[in-house]
């Protein structure tokens, strides 16, 4: 069952066009890994899922209602902003940056969304909270501000401040490029949780084990296409196409 | 320099107070949020916005306060609108600190990273939710260091409305200096505008320390 559908996006910044006719869909429940090296268009082929980018041309569809379509002549066409911002809801994104509200504690994070938003009260978003907060091993980490915190500590409140908006598919921008190597376990183990839950998850990574192992489908982009995507068995065991083979192999000699 | 002299004087230059403070209070309750409205309204995506408080913001640092003073309280009247001194002071001094303020938030604002408006956006919070509750606090700490400076300016430009024959602190010492033929009441003015500084300067201290809490 597709829950994510795209066909076709092309997007360009300025004179540089950077997601050249990108199809992709995403049954419920899959985990999905997508490699490359930088500059191949895999996190703004993120954004534009989340709108935080608008696509050129192409369409996509969230669990059946589109986000954007194509008209006519072919111009993309976004949906009224209110179908949009309920299209929005249904999907959770951690940055690469963490973006924690450096002013507010780590409660205060979680619970500013589903209050704001959702309209909890504020008893049923700290309820909320503290399960998340469990489920990500900060519990003791409550009161703490985000400067008190490591980075694979504010990494993970990131992860439960997104998952309190219970959303349908999280999507990971290189959550872990901006942490030192010894606290990205951490913050992989809480994912890996996630996709054992069945979450429907897109992770744009450097992590390759991580890939191997958690991933359903991986998805290898290079100059704003999909190049080659398959099991995580065929696409590090088999690849078959020069530039995955380029790619793996600069992987294995780093 | 007898003790009495000097308590008489600083019981005279007293009653300058009504004025530098009634001035200095009244403008910071009006220039404060009027600069944020102006600063928000310089960030948002109306072309016709951001074109109008720029040159809002070029003309009211652009001329000297006295000035604005003069053009208020000498040539509104022109307009048929005619106000008391202390009014048109208020009103010259909130639309010329009102600009100022303006570009300390907008900077302030802009000095927050869009990380911040990313996540408050994919989380669901609308732009005026997203600036009342995660911009707007964090510029707050931002801007308190150029904020102070503006606040201790403040006091000392109200001397300037002696122009438009308000008696202010400063008047009221030099009434009495050109009275007496005696400079003590300049003494003791200028010893009114440093404890005011003093005074300021500990209150933004504090400031600055209790948003210590967090940091960046």
């Amino acid at each position: 069952m597709s829950i994510l559908k795209v066909r076709n996006i092309t997007k360009r910044f300025k004179n540089l066009e950077v997601l050249k006719g990108i199809d992709l869909e995403v049954d419920k429940g899959e985990v999905i890994a997508i490699i490359g090296p930088s500059g191949s268009g895999k996190s703004t082929l993120l954004r534009c899922l989340i709108r935080l980018e608008t696509v050129d041309r192409g369409s996509i569809e969230i669990d059946g209602e589109p986000m954007v379509a194509e008209d006519a002549e072919g111009r993309s066409v976004y949906a009224p902003e209110k179908d949009i911002r309920a299209l929005r809801r249904k999907m959770g994104m951690v940055f690469q940056n963490f973006n924690l509200f450096p002013h507010k504690s780590v409660l205060e994070n979680i619970i500013e969304a589903p209050i704001i938003v959702n309209k909890l009260s504020r008893r049923e978003a700290e309820a909320i909270a503290d399960q998340l907060l469990q489920k990500v091993g900060l519990a003791d980490k409550k009161h703490n501000y985000p400067c008190e915190l490591s980075g694979g500590q504010q990494q993970r409140v990131a992860i439960a401040r997104a998952l309190a908006m219970n959303p349908d598919i999280m999507l990971f921008d290189e959550p872990t490029s901006a942490l030192d190597p010894e606290l990205t376990g951490e913050v992989l183990r809480v994912i890996k949780n996630l996709a054992e839950e069945h979450m429907t998850m897109l992770v744009v990574t450097h992590e390759m084990g991580f890939a191997k192992e958690v991933a359903n489908r991986v998805i290898f982009m290079d100059n704003g296409v999909i190049v080659e995507q398959g099991t995580p068995e065929q696409i590090f065991e088999q690849p078959q196409h020069p530039r995955l083979k380029a790619f793996l192999g600069q992987i294995l000699r780093s | 320099m007898e003790l009495e002299y000097v308590i008489n004087s600083t019981i005279a230059i007293l009653k300058g107070f009504k004025v530098t403070y009634g001035l200095f209070f009244s403008t910071l309750i009006f220039s404060l949020p009027l600069g944020l409205l102006i600063a928000l309204a310089r960030i948002s995506r109306y072309k016709v916005l951001q074109v109008f408080t720029g040159a809002y913001i070029w003309l009211l640092r652009g001329t000297p306060l006295l000035l604005q003073v003069f053009f208020v309280y000498f040539g509104l009247p022109a307009l048929g609108i005619t106000l008391n001194n202390m009014t048109a002071a208020i009103l010259a001094f909130a639309l010329n600190y009102a600009a100022y303020f303006a570009e300390i938030f907008r900077s302030g604002i802009q000095s927050i990273s869009k990380g911040q408006y990313e996540s408050a956006d994919v989380l669901g919070l609308t732009y005026a939710q997203t600036m009342r509750r995660i911009i707007i606090p964090q510029m707050v700490k931002r801007v308190l260091p150029p904020v102070s400076n503006e606040v201790i300016t403040l006091v000392k430009d109200t001397a300037l409305v002696f122009g438009i024959g308000l008696l202010d602190v400063l008047r009221t010492a030099q009434i009495i200096v050109t009275r007496d033929f005696d400079i003590t009441a300049f003494i003791i003015a200028a010893v009114f505008y440093l404890l005011n500084t003093a005074v300021l300067t500990f209150i933004f201290r504090k400031l600055e320390q209790r948003y210590a809490y967090y940091s960046i």
